[in-house]
């Protein structure tokens, strides 16, 4: 029952080149799939590779499961493991550049691989939201909550190093180019991968205290939510609520956030990580049913604009009632 | 009584040998049960993914054997994984500014030894403990190197960085070829040369040692500066193990480095802390990872799985030595 619920909703947003078998003819039967997250301390990422893992099993197929702590290189590097364990395939989630070349000895040895917010050139398919819709989405809510002025300041550390990243932040920044009152805080703030609230408090506190009250506007987080966690509570602890908070992803952790009276955290956009990664593991098994597959499937994001709209879609989204 | 004086030892050997039986019971568990463990391409990437940690682990070694093997108040250096990373930031970002690898290697060597001499002198000449101090050290450094990259990824493609991966003479792997020789050095040095054996006495009893006429304090900074090259040296292995430096590599490399270190002590003779010991200590730490791995152990259980082992080996090491 579950299967099918996950089938329909999987079928509603995968996208393919060649006739499609029905889902509920997909099987991973006998076969042995690798499923390589970065890390499994945050929502997103444990919600992304349960879905994997859970759709594999469900198809029939067995899962090797390897968590890289949320350290990109032990991430890289459990890719070889993998390889070296002989699996049929492998779904890796996120991860930085130093899995490419680990992608490409997993194509030499004939082990294909499926990326999720991660594009590769050697990779069959990248599993993905829309990033472009969310990084413009975001750009607008956050020039409206601000009436389209004022001094912005951007967590902004993986621009450089990460294709979504890069697709969100730029497009929010598009975006801002036709807000010409709007300005963005030079050099942007780097936030940390790991530990990202604690020390996106600990940079925000800093940064309040060069800013004071009335000379910054808003935070905006440009490629994920965990940073602005810690920004809410620094806002929160310096007594300058006035400053508002936009950011991506939207799990549970941070509509709850929003969905709080006078919370600052104003806009958001929302994945589907089980989706997505449910997703994945539904495109392992039309590879191997023969279908060819295209390039990038995208999935649904919701947008997130006020309280109220928060509330809803922690609902709309399974994660219960915040009423 | 003579049974007893025989039956001590006796136990007190049997005790001692548990850790290392414990350890190759795993082993021979995930062979049993994980495809391909034993095979020589994984003996390769157990050796491969273990380069990084073995460096670090020799640096440790050193200024354990220096300052003495109390945790709290002998001989330690936390702060060598930030100088390995450090050293991959440093050059990270030098190259892709496309500066020479020789200059970008010169520049990291020069902050890598910086960072050894503060520690040397604040040890010993200002006095703090070495915890302390270099746990200071790594959370400065650290930040040092965020402000050098920004706290960035940085892609490193230079032919010679990823020849430490990529190459192999003989079909084995430069980098292990390499590492090899550096703890071949570093076994000769510290075991075999005057020097060592001075830094040994030095560590073994500080006291005794300086009634010898031996310069304790300039052993323990010579420690520290060897320490930081071999920092110098993993953020190299860094580089070519991600293809660029990546930022937080540090915390994970650093739990490694002690957990080696210290595990490698209950797999010595007299349970004290040596290079051999702290280099199969890496080794067998990350075989026993990959095999949990390779197995298909749930993600959510691999670490307690991996820190009770642990507990379980040192709490035997212990108890060794107390019936002893």
């Amino acid at each position: 029952m579950r299967l099918s619920m996950k089938a329909i909703l999987a079928a509603s947003c995968v996208a393919f080149a060649s006739p499609a078998l029905a889902d509920d003819d997909l099987s991973l039967d006998g076969k042995t799939i690798g499923v390589a997250v970065v890390g499994t301390q945050h929502f997103w990422d444990r919600e992304a590779f349960n879905g994997a893992t859970s759709t594999v099993e469900e198809l029939g197929g067995t899962v090797v499961p390897v968590d890289g702590g949320r350290d990109n290189q032990v991430h890289a590097d459990n890719h070889d493991i993998l390889l070296n364990n002989g699996v049929d395939a492998v779904i890796s989630i996120l991860g930085d550049g130093a899995v490419e070349p680990k992608f490409e000895a997993l194509k030499e040895a004939g082990i294909p691989v499926f990326t999720v917010d991660h594009p590769s050139p050697h990779a069959v398919n990248n599993t993905t939201s829309d990033n472009y819709y969310m990084g413009t989405t975001i750009g607008r809510y956050m020039a409206d909550a601000i009436g389209g002025e004022g001094k912005v300041a951007v967590f902004n550390a993986f621009q450089e190093a990460l294709r979504i990243c890069d697709i969100r932040a730029g497009l929010w920044k598009y975006v801002l180019e036709d807000y010409p009152g709007i300005e963005i805080i030079q050099p942007e703030l780097a936030e940390e991968f790991a530990n990202a609230p604690e020390d996106a408090r600990k940079k925000t506190l800093d940064l309040l205290s060069q800013y004071p009250e009335g000379s910054i506007d808003a935070i905006h987080v440009g490629c994920w939510d965990q940073p602005a966690i810690g920004v809410v509570q620094a806002l929160e602890e310096a007594g300058r609520t006035d400053v508002l908070v936009t950011a991506l992803d939207g799990g549970p952790d941070t509509l709850e956030i929003m969905a709080e009276d006078n919370s600052p955290f104003v806009a958001n956009v929302a994945q589907q990580p089980n989706l997505i990664g449910s997703t994945s593991a539904m495109n392992v098994a039309r590879h191997f049913a023969g279908e060819t597959l295209l390039p990038q499937t995208y999935v649904d994001v919701v947008p997130v604009n006020g309280q109220a709209e928060a509330k809803a879609a922690y609902e709309t989204l399974g994660y219960g009632s915040l009423d | 009584m003579q049974a007893d004086v025989r039956g001590g030892p006796r136990l007190s050997e049997i005790v001692g040998f548990l850790p290392l039986v414990i350890f190759v019971g795993v082993l021979v568990y995930i062979s049993l049960n994980a495809p391909n463990f034993v095979t020589v391409r994984n003996l390769e990437l157990v050796l491969m993914q273990s380069l990084p940690v073995v460096l670090v682990c020799v640096g440790l070694a050193a200024v354990v054997m220096a300052g003495g093997d109390d945790v709290v108040s002998g001989g330690i250096d936390l702060s060598i994984p930030a100088t390995a990373v450090l050293s991959a930031g440093i050059t990270a970002q030098m190259l892709s500014l496309d500066y020479s690898l020789l200059s970008c290697a010169l520049a990291a060597l020069l902050a890598c030894l910086v960072v050894g001499v503060i520690n040397a002198l604040l040890v010993t000449r200002v006095g703090m403990t070495p915890l302390l101090t270099t746990l200071a050290m790594f959370v400065a450094v650290v930040g040092v190197n965020n402000v050098i990259t920004s706290s960035r990824r940085i892609n490193v493609d230079h032919p010679w960085i990823i020849a430490l991966r990529g190459t192999e003479i003989g079909s084995i792997p430069l980098g292990i070829i390499l590492v090899a020789a550096i703890v071949i050095i570093g076994y000769f040095a510290m075991h075999h040369t005057r020097w060592g054996l001075n830094l040994q006495a030095a560590g073994g009893s500080k006291d005794a040692a300086e009634i010898s006429g031996i310069g304790v304090n300039l052993l323990i900074s010579h420690s520290f500066v060897v320490a930081a090259l071999t920092g110098y040296v993993c953020g190299f292995f860094l580089l070519a193990r991600g293809s660029g430096s990546s930022p937080g590599v540090q915390d994970n490399l650093m739990l490694e480095m002690v957990l080696a270190t210290f595990l490698g002590a209950a797999f010595s003779p007299r349970r004290v802390v040596t290079m051999w010991g702290a280099v199969l200590g890496a080794v067998l730490v990350a075989a026993i990872s990959i095999g949990f791995k390779s197995m298909g152990v749930n993600v959510f259980w691999t670490g307690l799985i991996k820190g009770s082992l642990i507990v379980v080996v040192v709490a035997f090491s212990a108890i060794s030595q107390r019936v002893r």
